[in-house]
This record gives C-alpha cells, structure tokens and sequence, in this order.
C-alpha cells in the first residue's frame, strides 16, 4: 500500500523512437487507476516503467518517497498481472503462488498461510494441485492474481488481464476486480484499451494518445468535460457526434461546414471565423423543438439493442454523420426526418488544431 | 466414422506405397544380413560358413576386451552428451541475448556442424598431435605432458572433447529454439516475484526446456555410440590398446581388420538393439512423460 509519483516520465528506445513522453501523475494511496488509450499509446511502456521491465530514460518514478528508477523489479515492492498470465506451466497452481514467496524466504508456515487465505478469496481451493494447463482462462487468471495477491505488494499492476477472456466472463471478473480492490485497500495501476472497462473501474483514468498523457480525471471529469477532442471522441458509446465549422463574429454561434448553425450558451473569445470542433454526445440529443440547439436527422440506419436503440444518419440531409441514442424500443424509417436537439451545456467545443477544449 | 477413399485405378494405391516399400527393404535387407551372419562363423574370404548358434554372442559377453569396450563406449557416450549439450546451452543462452549481430553470431557457431567427421578428426588430431601439435605445445607450457599414443586416459580425453565440439553446433540450434520459444512474459513475472537471473535459469528456464533436453539426450547419446566411427578412425584408430575403441569401431575393426564376421555381425546386432532401445524410449517419453 503506497502512493506513487510519476514525474516527467519518458521512454526513448535506441533508435530514437520515443514511446512515451513528460508523463506526470500522482497516485493516492489506495487508488484504483486506469490507464486507457488506443493501442501504441504508451500505456503498457508505463506500467512496464513502473514495474521496472523497462528503463526509463528520463524523468523520475517514487514509491512511498522512494526513488525506484534503478532498482530491480523484485526490490521494488510491485505484482503484476500480465494479459496472457504468464504462469509457470511446470508448476502447481499452489507452487506459482508460492515461487515470490519462497523467493523472499518466507517460513514454511507463512506462505501456506497466505496460499490458504488467497485461495478462499479467489475460491481456488479445489485446483491448487493442478497445473496451468488444466485450468479454464477465468480460472488461471484467478491463479494470476492469486500470485499477486499472496505477495502482499505495496502496488498491483495489471496489463490488460481481462482482454483474453469472452465477454460475459470479463464483465464478471471485472466486478470481482473492484471488489478485490476495496477489500486490499491497495493501490491498483491497471492498464486496458477497452473504455468500458476504465469506466466502471477506475478512480481516476489516465487517457494516453501517442505517448503523451491527454487527460487524467475521475471517469465522470473525463465523460462530462473532456479536455481535448480526442478524449471526447475515445470515452462514451456511441462516439461523440463531431461537426467542424467557424465561430461567428460576436463569439455567440458556430456555423457547421455543413450550412447549420449552433447557437452557444455562452460566447467564447476567438476571432471570427475561427475553425471549431463542436461535439455532441448521442444520449444527450432528445426528440422535440423546444430545445437550445435543434439538429434535424436524416435517418440512415438504425442499431436495435434491445434497452436502446441508435439511430445513425446525417444533419439535415447533408454531409456530417448523426448518431442519436434512444431508450426503448423505437423504429424510424430509413430516409425520414426526426426532429432532435439538446441543451447549450450538453455541447462540447475544441480547437481544430490543438484539439483542446476551448470553453 | 473413418472416411474410406476408393481409387479408380488398381495401380495407383501400389504405386503410391512404392517408396514405402523401397525403403523398408533398403533399410532392412541389411539388418537381417546382419543378424544371419550373426549365428554364423565364416572364413575370411566367405568360402564356407557353419551354422554356431549363439556361439558369437556367448563368446562376445565372455571377452574381457568386448566388456572393457561396453564400458568405454559407455563412458564415452555420457561424456560426449554431457559436455556437447553443457557447452551449447552455455552458448545459446549468451547468443539469445545477444542483439547486435545476432544472426551473423548465430551463424558462426553452426559452423562446426558442416565439418565433415573425419575432418574434424583430422584437425583435432593436429591440435592435440604430441610432437607438432599447438594446443599440445601450449600444454606442456603450463605443465601437462600430453601424449595421447601412450595414455589411454588421454586419448579418450582426445575423442570426446572432438566429438562433443561437433555436436556442439547442433545441440546449439535446438537449445537456441528452445530458449526462445520460453515467452518473456514468465521470465518477467519472475523477475517481478524475486527470482535472480541465476534463480530464473534453473527454475523456470531449464525445467521449460526438459522436452528439448531430453531429445537431445537421446539423439546425442545415439551420436556418441554410432557416429563417431570416422572420427575416432581419423585421430586415435581405437588405440592405445584399445582405449578409445568404442562399440562401433570395434565392429570395424573385428570386421574388416580381424575379418571375423560372424562376430562382427554380431556385435552390429547388439548396436541395433541398442538403437531400437533408445529410440523406443524417445518415443515414449519425448511425446508424453517430459512435459509440463
């Protein structure tokens, strides 16, 4: 159980390739955080800088106070869960969970102590003397977090652990996982390419794009009030609704390349014809005339999925893709015209270039 | 339910054992030529032959010299093994970590393998040679008189370490794929569990390679035991007295030199066991018994 301080964090492999760059996070004691990002992001190369299987070449890493760039992974306290488990196939599940333990020279009576004890949380009582091989995925994943578990770690790391497995089973796990977490109380670093998985794990997700953190925030920070357009586009099902186009002069609207106009809630600064981003979520588009922003949809195709269905089509007939969600059942024909519009708060906006959100 | 093919033609499915066929005969005409011979005494120029029984082989097991040969080749054998597969794994766990120049490094050390036996005899003989030999000449600076003509010791020193050094490039190869079939992830959640670099060798990286051990074991021994014939020929020719005349080279030499062939061919039988034996054992483990 420690808290952790990443500082100015950056990886150069010889060759010159920069896989990640000025990373600075802090992590409470305790905390569950997520780092998600497309793949290539950087986001494994930090875990790995973390748990030491990868060097760093610039910046600086703490643990409990303790700067750990140089030490071993074995001195540095950690346990990691790798994507394919990486158990030892010659060994019993109950030799895998003992090998860190015997390594540290614990006694004898100690480490069946901690074997029993993980094996009851993580009901893994009945295969101890089995081998790796004789297991199902869920079960040797179970065995993967046993061996973290019994080690008793200062910080738990996970490499994308659930991503082998089918869904239903991920979704259990998944809420295995945080039950796990609350009962440790210990600081969990866990890296996913699956939002979804962020989402419902995380105290704070760290969203990482080409090596280089975007944003880090609790999950509802980064669904309400995304910090650059990529986060925006990358958190939430479907993906948020984008459309480019020019502030106007007073700062008060946006004009879509597309001919429509957005009239904002509140004016920003920025020079007339400025090119903007403005972002709508699906689920925050409602049926109706009454609203601020009104947003005619052409009907494309629809996604029935049962609690909700999504329309996709296009603004007014024209270029820029729509997509709406609605709750229910409901059935708009191909080609006709549903009528939508949200509230002024429900817009996002981002500059073109940056990307950033401005507002 | 098996699927059952019906060739249109009668001659098709003949022709397409053929090979099989050829090569069974091909492979054993000979063997029972040898076993045949074997219950027979036969003058040296196969005039005549008479019907002994087991005459040659009973006569084989009392034969101090036939006994001292067993033991030889034993010795031998595991020596060869043992240093051949010792000294490649050394090499194949510094050449997987190596990463500059990898392959041409990796190259190099296959080498030994393209140098046929008797050459590779030929040039240890000249290493080791007493009165012109470097390797022998760097001995005696430090104090080791070498003579492989008159110690036995020596001389059997002298045909292990070649036939080890040729096998070397082999084992090399299998060892190397081994290794790095082993996925990096295990030796990193070692690595994270407190595992030394020495610690991860002999817990997760040797039993890992048991499968590729143990074949090798087999083929090596099979090598030590019957290849090594124009090795040993080209540097020691069996001798001094008999040190270095291991199972096979004394089928050679009753054979062809004492030209007894009832016993030679009796001797080759008893190789031919040994094969099968080995074989069948590398067959039945190899496939289950080494594995995790």
């Amino acid at each position: 159980m420690a808290d952790l301080k990443i500082q100015e964090l950056g990886k150069t492999y010889p060759g010159g390739v920069t896989a990640v760059s000025d990373v600075n996070i802090d992590i409470a004691d305790g905390e569950f955080i997520v780092l998600v990002g497309p793949s290539g992001c950087g986001k494994s190369t930090i875990l790995r800088m973390i748990a030491g299987l990868e060097t760093i070449t610039t910046g600086e890493l703490q643990i409990e106070g303790r700067r750990v760039n140089n030490l071993e992974p074995g001195e540095r306290d950690i346990a990691m869960v790798f994507q394919n488990y990486a158990l030892y196939p010659h060994m019993s599940v109950r030799k895998n969970m003992e090998y860190g333990l015997k390594n540290e020279g614990l006694p004898k009576a100690q480490i069946a102590e901690r074997i029993a004890e993980a094996s009851r949380t993580l009901r893994l009582e009945d295969y101890l003397d089995r081998k790796p091989r004789q297991l199902s995925g869920g079960q040797r994943q179970r065995v993967a977090m046993g061996r973290a578990i019994v080690r008793d770690p200062k910080v738990f790391l996970f490499d994308e652990p659930l991503s082998n497995l089918d869904a239903k089973l991920r979704t259990q796990l998944r809420a295995e996982l945080k039950a796990l977490h609350n009962r440790l109380g210990a600081t969990f670093i866990y890296v996913t390419h699956d939002q979804v998985e962020a989402m419902s794990l995380a105290d704070r997700i760290v969203i990482m794009n080409h090596g280089v953190v975007e944003q880090i925030g609790t999950p509802m920070d980064l669904y309400l009030r995304p910090a650059s357009r990529f986060v925006a586009d990358f958190i939430g099902t479907p993906a948020m609704n984008m459309f480019e186009g020019k502030l106007s002069a007073d700062g008060g609207s946006v004009l879509v390349d597309g001919g429509h106009t957005f009239g904002l809630n509140t004016p920003v600064n920025g020079s007339a014809g400025t090119q903007v981003v403005i972002g709508i979520r699906p689920e925050h588009l409602h049926r109706g005339d009454g609203h601020d922003i009104r947003l005619p949809l052409t009907v494309g195709f629809v996604e029935q999925l049962g609690a909700d269905t999504v329309v996709h089509g296009t603004l007014n007939g024209g270029s820029e893709a729509l997509s709406v969600r609605f709750s229910g059942v409901q059935m708009p024909e191909t080609g006709s015209i549903i009528e939508l519009g949200c509230a002024a708060e429900n817009l996002h906006m981002f500059d073109v270039v940056t990307g950033r959100r401005l507002g | 339910m098996q699927k059952r093919v019906v060739f249109r033609s009668r001659l098709l499915p003949y022709l397409l054992v053929l090979p099989q066929i050829a090569i069974t005969v091909i492979f054993f005409w000979p063997s029972y030529q040898a076993i045949e011979s074997s219950f027979f005494i036969e003058d040296a120029f196969g005039f005549s032959r008479e019907w002994v029984a087991l005459d040659n082989y009973t006569e084989l097991f009392d034969d101090p010299g036939y006994l001292k040969s067993f033991r030889t080749t034993l010795i031998f054998g595991v020596s060869v093994a043992f240093l051949a597969m010792s000294i490649s794994l050394g090499l194949a766990v510094a050449a997987n970590r190596v990463v500059k120049a990898a392959t041409g490094y990796r190259t190099l050390l296959i080498w030994p393998y393209a140098v046929a036996p008797a050459l590779a005899g030929v040039i240890w003989y000249f290493l080791m040679n007493p009165s012109l030999g470097i390797v022998s000449y760097w001995l005696k600076g430090v104090g080791v008189d070498w003579n492989h003509y008159l110690n036995g010791d020596q001389a059997l020193l002298l045909v292990i370490v070649a036939a080890a050094w040729k096998q070397v490039s082999y084992n090399f190869l299998f060892f190397l794929a081994g290794l790095q079939s082993i996925p990096k992830s295990m030796l990193e959640a070692a690595a994270i569990d407190r595992a030394g670099p020495v610690r991860r060798f002999w817990t997760i990286v040797f039993p890992l390679l048991t499968p590729t051990t143990f074949f090798l074991l087999v083929v090596n021994l099979v090598y030590a035991f019957f290849d090594t014939f124009a090795l040993i020929h080209a540097t020691t020719e069996g001798g001094p007295v008999d040190a270095t005349s291991v199972l096979v080279f004394r089928v050679y030499n009753t054979g062809f030199i004492g030209q007894d062939y009832g016993s030679s061919a009796a001797q080759s039988v008893i190789l031919m066991g040994l094969v099968i034996a080995m074989t069948f054992v590398q067959f039945r483990y190899v496939e289950r018994k080494v594995q995790y």
